[in-house]
Parts: structure tokens; sequence; C-alpha cells
């Protein structure tokens, strides 16, 4: 009962946990993080499943972010290939109404510091 | 099972008899763990009652709301920092009320449509409803791959090797078949979803 689509899925399995590069050392970044606590905007990564099917992930991307076809699908690849990637940026507030929506989908989602 | 087809509004797919009963029992299950009731114990009026719910106020506690034991419950509801215990416990406060209610009643509606005697061998949901019904195959699919150990990307690639093959475990093979269909009808309805989107119709 397994269709000719049904292997194009995100799995890349458990998310890796080094950081979003930034080209600054950890201590920089958490000099960095302290100085702007307060101003630094915040960020959604959406993280890689075994489970989450490639074209839903699109879906989301598309019809919730409002991303046109080619940078949904780049986003969902990222997510595929290099196992997170950052899907919105804002205040505390707009993240945690993303990170809701997302988790709403069943995509896992997370919410932290820009640029950490 | 056969894969949906857009037709008249709708999305459509030819489910058997046999074939709702098993996804009905599956998705009861799902909505016991999220909201601690039985489905098929309700009657219409409460099902309904329910699905009204998920679309109600939003719901805000004033005390914290523990992360869930379960693992497939954290899957659906899960934590919203990897590092920062308390954005996700404020997170969880602010949104876990609504989120569950939100999942317990896509799963309702989907348990009524499979359970509806008038149904006949038809899964059929309007297009509107077709996110939601989307949403409530990965919440089904979490858990189920959840409770068979999914947690990597071979892990997957596995099941559905094992879905082909006889498995020495009866039970395992049943729900790793079970995923594998689901897999399979959700892959076949998002295409459907996306393509419509991508038309500019309207249901998205």
């Amino acid at each position: 009962m397994r269709g000719p689509r049904c292997r194009r899925r995100v799995t890349v399995g458990l998310p890796t946990v080094d950081p979003v590069p930034t080209g600054t050392s950890t201590q920089e970044r958490a000099q960095t993080r302290e100085d702007a606590a307060v101003a630094d905007p915040w960020v959604t990564i959406v993280w890689n499943d075994p489970v989450n099917l490639m074209t839903y992930v699109t879906y989301v991307f598309e019809t919730y972010f409002g991303h046109p076809h080619a940078k949904a699908e780049k986003l969902m690849r990222q997510v595929h290939e290099e196992g997170r990637a950052a899907v919105s940026s804002g205040s505390l507030e707009q993240m945690e109404v993303d990170v809701q929506a997302m988790h709403g989908f069943g995509l896992w989602a997370t919410l932290q510091r820009s640029g950490q | 099972m056969h894969a949906f087809k857009e037709r008249r509004g709708s999305y459509v797919a030819k489910v058997g008899r046999g074939e709702r009963e098993v996804l009905a029992a599956l998705v009861a299950d799902v909505a016991q763990l999220l909201g601690g009731v039985r489905l098929d114990e309700l009657d219409a009026a409460d099902v309904t009652a329910l699905v009204e719910a998920g679309e109600g106020a939003p719901r805000l506690r004033a005390a914290p709301v523990e992360a869930p034991d379960d693992p497939a419950v954290r899957r659906l509801l899960p934590d919203a920092s990897r590092d920062d215990p308390e954005v996700s416990a404020e997170f969880r406060r602010l949104t876990e009320d609504d989120l569950r209610a939100r999942k317990l009643a896509r799963l309702a509606l989907l348990w009524s449509a499979l359970s509806d005697p008038e149904g006949g061998d038809v899964l059929s949901v309007p297009v509107d409803r077709g996110p939601e019904l989307a949403a409530t195959l990965t919440d089904v699919r979490l858990v189920v791959a959840e409770r068979l150990g999914v947690a990597t990307d071979d892990d997957a690639e596995r099941l559905y090797a094992e879905a082909e093959l006889p498995g020495a475990d009866a039970g395992r093979h049943y729900l790793v078949s079970v995923y594998a269909a689901l897999t399979w009808l959700q892959e076949s309805l998002v295409t459907l979803m996306l393509a419509r989107h991508r038309r500019g119709g309207a249901g998205d």
C-alpha cells in the first residue's frame, strides 16, 4: 500500500546540536547575548524528524509563512539536509505564535535567541 | 485503500470498512492519550462538543503546566526551547491547553468521518478541512512512530522495508502496516492540497 512518493519525506533523524553558523566564537556569542539580551530578536527553528513528509513541510512553509514555492522548498531542504532551519524571526511573543502554529501542524519547532 | 482525489469540493479517498475501523480505533487511542476520553464511548453530541471546543476562545492558565510524561504525547506537545526551561514552561502555560484542545478536536472530526455509518467505503472531507486532516494524520503518525521506536532516518527506512515483509511479531507488523498506509494516504492528500494552493484555490 505504499505509493512511489512514500519515500519523499524529511528523514535526517535526530537533529544535531551544532549552532547556526554565526562566524563568532562561543565566548563572543555569550558576550553578545548578554550585551544585546533585551534587543535581540528571536528565531523560530524547525527541526528535522523522521516522520514528517517533505511535501507536508513545504506545504506548511508555503501556506503559513506565505513563502513562494522556491523559498519554501529551499527551507524544507535545509531542514532535511542540515537537520534544522530558522524559519522566522522577531520578538519573543511573535515567535511563540509561530512555534505554537508549527506544533499545531505537527512540526518540531523551538524558539531561541537569534545568533545563538 | 486508495489515494485521495479532489472531487466536488472535497478530498475523497476510498477506504474499506475494515480499514476505516482500524483507523478509527487508532484515532480514538491517540485522542485518549491527549484528552483522556474514549471517542467511541461518547455520544454524537459530545463528539461535536469536542470539535467545537477546539475552535473556541483561547484558554490561559495562571499556574505552570507540567510537561507530559508519555514521550508520544510530548512529541505532539513538544518543549518550545531546547535549552531554556523557563521559556518552555511559559510557552506551555500559554499554549498547551489550546493546542491540546485543537488536536483533540481534529481527531474527533476524523473519528466521526471514519465512524459515519453512512460513509460507505469512502473517507471524505471538505477541502477547507484538508489542512486539519493532514495535521491530524501527522499527529497519529507521530504517535505510532514513537511507539514503534522510530527516532532516526534509518529507523524510518527500515520501517517501510519491514511493512513489506511478514513480521515475527504480529502486533508490531500490524502497526507498521498501518503506519505505512497512513504515510501513503497523507502524502496523497498533501500533494492535492499543495497543488490546490499553488493554483490559488480556496481551502488552504
